[in-house]
């Protein structure tokens, strides 16, 4: 069974059809990167696989089941981290948050915030404040209370789009690192091309301005590049420079 | 050093001119006056004051009424504030009330608190309390709704239940601007008591400087205009000293 599949989903906003019915199955360990103009529907998409949006028709099912609101099961890491922390926590107290929110006695909390914070490499940075931290570091902290949280579904939304590129490059690498070491299912929204596929077991392309004869979800590529991926070489690889020239056009470029 | 002390000495030039320039009309000009008094004879009657008690015991009368007053409407105007913000529907409900008695002018209940509580530190407290229950109620109100949307999806995401968002996200955001809403009171609270104290109560710094300008003492209401105006600047300092930590420790950027 699929962990997650939409079923024909639609949806609208403000009474504009943002996704036309869209259908695809994600299957568990998958690493999905969902690509497309900007105004396509990718964000929005995320968010109803999170259950922050209830679809106008048709449904998206975790394991089956038909997802109604969010669930603990689904992490998602927002854009915009610098207003997704607490600031008034610090790193540790933000990574807290998600265990005090499953109810987590407080005696198991330190060990497993230690534990989550070497995963990530913020073990030197337990003690400070968000705000103390560069955006590199702090996305780590969001990644981190989405670990924490235990889920099996994440869901990111261009985690990596406001960082620069070294910074970007080096969490795209801990992030496969992290998805593999944990067997995480991930669903990843960008608008960077290279980003989708090098991170991308398959990626989704989306349209802005759906027609029926033009539907929402325009085009569902393998990636079948090998793992582990590697900066230079995956992104010399022929199978990567032909996928970038074959989506180029889905991002609005004609 | 004589540069950075010159820089110090700034902002002191154009009060110093305006003193000297006013001792000058007072000795010269009008020598002779009833109602002038050139500021050495101010700063004399102040320190002749000072060792009488007078200014100890005014000073500390204004500031405690000021201080209760203020503080009975923090604790209900915050109290019922935090309520309305969370509840739309209380809200709907008060909307009204607040409205009809919002605009009435805090100095026209004078003749009332007197009625009630007779002179002396409840009616004073009483006006007090009223006239700064008002924007604390609105200013809190508003801080409970402006709480950072993703905070609250992070609440969602990670399924935290109604009291654990509003202990954990809502009233920890809203602290910043809840000091905000103290010191705007402290600046209220400091004008309404010394007016009731001009008005009508026999009591403090506004009750003083009445009595000096009645038996024709200018020197000595000069005095207590100028200390009116140190403790005003003093107390709202500290005000703004206490909500600036606060921001701080909260998160607001360094």
């Amino acid at each position: 069974m699929p962990i997650l599949s939409f079923n024909d989903v639609t949806i609208h906003l403000g009474g504009r059809e943002i996704l036309s019915p869209t259908r695809f199955e994600v299957e568990k360990g998958e690493f999905i990167s969902i690509i497309g103009p900007s105004g396509c529907g990718k964000t929005t998409l995320l968010r109803a696989a999170a259950g922050f949006v209830t679809p106008s028709g048709g449904s998206v099912s975790r394991q089956g089941k038909v997802i109604t609101g969010p669930s603990r099961e689904v992490a998602f890491v927002f854009q915009d981290y610098g207003r997704a922390l607490l600031p008034w926590r610090t790193v540790e107290g933000n990574i807290s948050l998600a265990l005090e929110a499953a109810g987590v006695p407080a005696g198991q909390r330190a060990a497993r915030i230690s534990k989550v914070l070497e995963t990530v490499g913020l073990a030197a940075h337990a003690g400070k404040f968000p705000t103390q931290l560069s955006g590199g570091m702090q996305q780590r902290v969001q990644i981190a209370r989405c670990l924490a949280q235990e889920p099996e579904l994440l869901m990111m939304d261009e985690p990596f789009g406001a960082l620069d590129a070294m910074t970007r490059e080096s969490l795209q690498d801990e992030l496969l690192r992290l998805v593999r070491e944990q067997g995480l299912t991930v669903l990843f929204v960008t608008h960077d091309l290279e980003e989708a596929i090098y991170l991308g077991d398959r990626v989704i392309a989306l349209r802005s301005n759906p027609t029926p004869q033009q539907p929402s979800l325009a085009a569902v590529i393998d990636v079948t590049i090998p793992h582990p991926r590697d900066q230079l070489s995956t992104k010399e690889h022929p199978d990567f420079l032909r996928l970038r020239r074959d989506l180029y056009h889905y991002l609005g470029h004609d | 050093m004589l540069a950075t002390l010159l820089r110090w000495l700034r902002p002191f030039v154009f009060p110093a001119i305006l003193i000297g320039a006013f001792e000058l009309y007072t000795r010269r000009v009008a020598a002779y006056s009833d109602t002038l008094a050139p500021p050495s004879a101010a700063v004399r009657a102040f320190v002749d004051a000072l060792f009488q008690g007078d200014i100890l015991s005014a000073t500390g009368f204004t500031l405690m009424s000021a201080g209760i007053g203020l503080a009975l409407a923090f604790v209900a105007g915050a109290g019922l504030g935090i309520v309305l913000g969370l509840s739309p529907r209380a809200a709907r409900m008060s909307f009204f009330s607040i409205e009809v008695f919002r605009p009435i002018p805090s100095v026209a209940l004078i003749p009332l608190a007197m009625l009630v509580f007779g002179f002396g530190v409840s009616m004073e407290v009483s006006v007090v309390a009223f006239a700064t229950f008002w924007p604390i109620l609105i200013l809190t109100q508003a801080a409970a709704r402006q709480v950072e949307p993703i905070l609250l999806e992070v609440s969602q995401a990670l399924q935290l239940s109604y009291f654990q968002q509003v202990w954990k996200i809502t009233l920890p955001s809203m602290l910043p601007r809840l000091f905000v809403a103290l010191r705007q009171g402290v600046a209220i609270a400091l004008v309404v008591a010394v007016t009731v104290e001009i008005v009508a109560n026999p009591h403090g710094m506004g009750y003083a400087i009445m009595i000096a300008q009645q038996s024709m003492e200018p020197a000595l209401m000069l005095a207590w205009l100028f200390w009116i105006g140190i403790v005003g600047y003093v107390v709202n300092e500290l005000a703004l000293l206490l909500q600036r930590c606060m921001a701080q420790r909260m998160g607001g950027r360094p």
